[in-house]
């Protein structure tokens, strides 16, 4: 089923995913060789310590500041990605994605309060604002899927689309408000609500590595129904695909992506939207590769607007959710128009 | 095999569009659905198939359609529809490929080379074999109608239900297509006789393909016997309240 050529793009996308990364991690108002930045990482790997002549403030920047960082951004954008891909192929929208069914505002929401209010439960310890994000995400997508139901029977995709849309302009506002209510949280809520890797350290990375890895294999399973799906439920069913549970399932694991992704690092659009539309431009729509090529290209995406976002304007940031949005947006137009100019 | 269909009824919303249908299909049968538009063909087919929701009984040996699980349906029932939803342009091979879903054993969904081999085979019959790397968008009506046959057949399930199987394709490719259908219903899948169900609009197609007629109106079946009496002029006029023999007529004087 792979097309001549796809292993050789695969394994460029890998080398180029890779530099980006390394260059995520490098570049900043500290400079550092590359010798001694590999130097930094495999002794803390390997666990022999920093090698002698590095000076520990740099071990500490590269190491506990800007390495997590940099892949809290990757793993994240590949969350999203990976979730957006999915969706638009569930839901049969191009328009598809965790952050117009309302999962991403529903998230945000859910981590603001959490954060206004100074919940803890103790027994979730450090999990609280992934919990909160997961539950909320998945609140706001079963209540767009189950408006949409009450509005159209037929739930037809565009009608879960808009509704997700609406909704989530609808939480976007009450956040509007919290912020001005509670002005004392209001810069921490503006962060949230255009997303931002500031001090995101090892510990987060901790956290959503393992569910990454979870939720991206069991995605992965569900591969070739997708593929199916794509052709419409009623035609997935007569080929042996159950597309409710199919879709179900995946909801429920890319609100998780997604409501953990955001209760860290906050909203941040249109990767989940461009990701997989290019990725499907550059290999074709099959999900085997689609899924984990989205999560590559996401992350790489992710990582480099993290590093724009904190050096264009140093030592001030932007919040990355504008970066992606003011890189993704025109790139996305291109990529999308210029090939339907094609095809016409 | 037998599907069997008592009480029949299915809604749309509010609206009921099959009105209490009795029917029985076994093995080896050529089934013609005809119908005016709106007179619940296309619905009858896909309550059939189980990817509706339906009250009252569709059950194949006996056994309810709801409660066999769906994977084990697509081997005894492949269906292809009238209309398609075309959200991403796959391959032509990638496509036809997809109908050996319900054979994927390992839970990766791995295909195997019998697999493999077979969807070539199914290609190679609907005369898209030279298309396989071709992608859907870029195809004619035609070719994507014969295309998602080829899907169809590659689903290797004894039932074929075809929802107007003739559209797009010109009349090199219907004959073609009935040549098709009739050599396959005359061979028999996994033991058991290959049985066609097919909505056509086409009447002439339907002849040539069909030997028994189910004629549909208005949510009812208000003919059930052989295609000769169900396609004659006083039965063609009741069922589309349009005397289409004189039409029929007319068009091939010119």
């Amino acid at each position: 089923m792979t097309k001549k050529g796809t292993g050789l793009k695969i394994a460029i996308s890998a080398i180029l995913c890779f530099f980006i990364l390394i260059l995520a991690i490098r570049q900043g108002s500290v400079y550092i060789s590359l010798k001694d930045l590999f130097g930094i990482i495999s002794g803390h790997i390997t666990g022999k310590g920093t090698p002698e002549g590095i000076e520990p403030m740099m071990d500490s920047i590269f190491w506990t500041i800007r390495m997590p960082r940099a892949i809290m951004a990757f793993l994240v954008g590949g969350a999203l990605s990976v979730s957006g891909a999915c969706m638009q192929a569930l839901l049969q929208n191009p328009l598809a994605s965790s952050y117009t069914l309302g999962v991403s505002s529903g998230a945000s929401l859910g981590a603001a309060i959490v954060l206004i209010l100074e919940i803890s439960i103790p027994l979730l310890a450090g999990f609280m604002l992934p919990f909160t994000g997961f539950v909320f995400g998945l609140i706001t997508v079963v209540l767009a899927l189950s408006l949409a139901s009450v509005i159209d029977r037929n739930v037809s995709n565009t009608t879960v689309v808009l509704i997700g849309m609406i909704l989530s302009l609808f939480v976007n506002g009450i956040m509007n408000f919290l912020s001005t209510l509670y002005s004392d949280h209001s810069k921490q809520l503006y962060l949230w609500m255009m997303g931002s890797f500031s001090a995101r350290g090892w510990k987060h990375c901790l956290i959503l590595f393992p569910v990454c890895v979870v939720c991206f294999a069991i995605l992965m399973l569900t591969s070739r129904k997708m593929d199916i799906m794509s052709f419409g439920d009623l035609q997935a069913q007569a080929m042996g695909v159950d597309a409710k549970k199919t879709k179900l399932v995946a909801i429920v694991i890319c609100s998780l992506l997604t409501g953990i992704s955001v209760a860290f690092t906050g909203v941040i659009g249109f990767v989940d939207l461009a990701a997989p539309h290019v990725v499907r431009k550059l290999f074709g729509p099959s999900h085997r590769i689609v899924l984990p090529m989205s999560f590559i290209y996401g992350g790489a995406f992710m990582a480099l607007c993290d590093l724009i976002s904190r050096t264009v304007l140093s030592p001030r940031e932007i919040p990355v959710g504008a970066v992606t949005a003011l890189i993704g947006a025109p790139f996305f137009a291109y990529v999308f128009f210029a090939s339907r100019r094609k095809r016409a | 095999m037998k599907i069997r269909v008592k009480n029949l009824s299915v809604n749309y919303g509010s609206s009921e569009v099959l009105h209490s249908v009795d029917l029985e299909i076994s093995s080896g049968e050529k089934v013609f659905i005809g119908g005016a538009n709106g007179s619940g063909k296309t619905t009858l087919l896909r309550a059939l198939a189980g990817i509706i929701p339906h009250r009252g009984e569709v059950s194949i040996d006996g056994r309810e359609i709801s409660s066999i699980k769906r994977k084990d349906m697509a081997k005894m029932i492949a269906l292809m529809p009238q209309t398609n939803e075309l959200f991403f342009p796959y391959t032509v091979y990638e496509t036809v490929l997809l109908g050996t879903y319900a054979f994927s054993k390992s839970i990766l969904g791995g295909i195997s080379a019998e697999n493999i081999q077979y969807a070539g085979k199914c290609m190679k019959d609907c005369g898209v074999d030279d298309l396989g790397d071709r992608h859907l968008d870029e195809l004619s009506g035609g070719q994507l109608q014969r295309v998602l046959l080829a899907r169809t057949f590659a689903q290797k399930a004894p039932f074929l239900f075809l929802d107007e199987p003739g559209n797009n394709l010109d009349i090199k490719y219907r004959a073609e297509l009935c040549d098709k259908l009739n050599s396959w219903t005359r061979e028999n899948t996994d033991g058991s006789d290959n049985t066609l169900v097919a909505v056509f609009h086409d009447l002439e197609q339907a002849r040539r393909c069909c030997t028994r007629a189910v004629m549909m109106k208005e949510g009812s079946i208000i003919f059930d016997g052989d295609i000769n009496d169900g396609t004659t002029p006083e039965m063609l006029l009741k069922i589309y309240d349009f005397d289409v023999a004189s039409y029929i007529d007319n068009k091939l004087k010119l």
